[in-house]
């Protein structure tokens, strides 16, 4: 348990220093972040044409409104936790990249959903858009990491009790 | 596996989140004033002794916290000093998340498990306060106001550093982990009833 939490916390401090470089800022962050404003604005325009994504800004044609995505609303920092808490956690490999895998698509399935909530709640009201923005969507994100990861862990081989010094039982290890 | 009632402890669980999830949020926000205070308590303190120099007072109103400080505002203000306000709320949402969690969970002693919660999350959330503050003189602040500071570039660089992670890191793992921490037989339980 005690690994598990130490090398959770030195890889969650090395993912989140390595992302704050300006290297990664400019050959990821910009380019998921990007990403993310013209996959989210793809979607919208499904049942709303009048929007359209330039960068990391997503607009609105009729009304002028628009969100720009910024560092915390991308999904990048909770890809992080639940990166380092997968790998942190002991588990075959096969089974960390398929988390890894399912998990970046589930954390960031439920981001593109909080970047087109706040895109219309922001057009309806500003009050409401700064609780979601600041509070309730960023503990929703972080439920998100935390329930990806038990269902993971859940997913994971039984552990052999009597098989020596092995990997911790699930409970005593378990992070996110 | 499903429980009895057909749902699997784990969906019931994050039902039960989300459901105490509002509730908790409210309190959290109307509460505020108090529930902050022992953390305002902890900035001044950590504050006062480690840049003593730069901050003369810490106050509390609402949810805002005020750093007075001796940093002169400039030649367009004569006399006047920089005070710095830092919503706290920002950095403590992560307290509503961790209630909801144990709520949910409806293990024993729970209301032991939410003070402990509580008296482990002050720290992050005066952390976040604190960084807030330096980020505000050292980085963002008039050149006149951050060269008053004295900061070396790599200290400048901590600072960019420890705002960051006490904004975007800290307030939502934190809770998470300390959760975690407390409820090791409940997770315990939701695995063993999955294999």
């Amino acid at each position: 348990m005690i690994r598990f939490f130490v090398l959770f916390l030195l890889l969650l401090a090395l993912l989140f220093g390595l992302e704050l470089t300006p290297w990664a800022q400019r050959w990821f962050v910009e380019p998921w972040t990007t990403a993310l404003a013209r996959i989210s604005t793809s979607l919208v325009t499904l049942f709303d044409s009048g929007v359209q994504a330039t960068g990391k800004v997503i607009a609105s044609t009729s009304n002028g409104f628009a969100v720009s995505i910024e560092a915390g609303c991308n999904g990048i920092e909770a890809t992080i936790v639940l990166l380092a808490a997968i790998l942190a956690f002991p588990a075959p490999w096969k089974h960390k990249l398929v988390g890894v895998a399912a998990g970046i698509v589930a954390v960031q399935g439920l981001n593109v959903l909080r970047v087109i909530s706040l895109f219309y709640l922001g057009q309806w009201n500003r009050d409401v858009f700064e609780w979601a923005h600041l509070y309730v969507w960023q503990a929703l994100i972080m439920l998100d990491v935390l329930v990806v990861w038990l269902v993971w862990v859940r997913t994971l081989p039984p552990v052999e009790r009597d098989a020596g010094p092995g990997p911790p039982p699930a409970s005593a290890s378990a992070a996110a | 596996m499903k429980s009895s009632s057909g749902r699997s402890p784990l969906a019931r669980f994050v039902l039960a989140v989300l459901a105490w999830l509002p509730v908790t949020f409210v309190v959290w926000y109307f509460a505020a004033p108090l529930i902050l205070w022992p953390a305002t308590l902890l900035t001044d303190l950590v504050a006062r002794a480690g840049f003593g120099d730069l901050v003369t007072a810490v106050e509390q109103n609402a949810a805002v916290v005020t750093f007075a400080t001796s940093l002169k505002a400039g030649q367009a203000i004569a006399g006047g000093v920089v005070a710095v306000e830092v919503n706290a709320l920002l950095y403590s949402f992560g307290l509503p998340m961790f209630a909801a969690l144990t709520l949910a969970a409806h293990e024993p002693h729970w209301l032991r498990a939410l003070a402990i919660g509580y008296a482990v999350l002050v720290p992050a959330i005066a952390w976040g306060v604190l960084a807030d503050f330096l980020k505000n003189i050292a980085i963002t602040a008039a050149p006149q106001v951050a060269s008053q500071a004295g900061f070396s570039p790599i200290q400048r660089e901590l600072i960019v550093f420890a705002f960051q992670f006490g904004s975007l890191i800290l307030p939502t793992v934190a809770p998470a982990i300390v959760w975690v921490l407390m409820h090791r037989g409940f997770l315990e339980r939701i695995r063993r009833v999955a294999a």
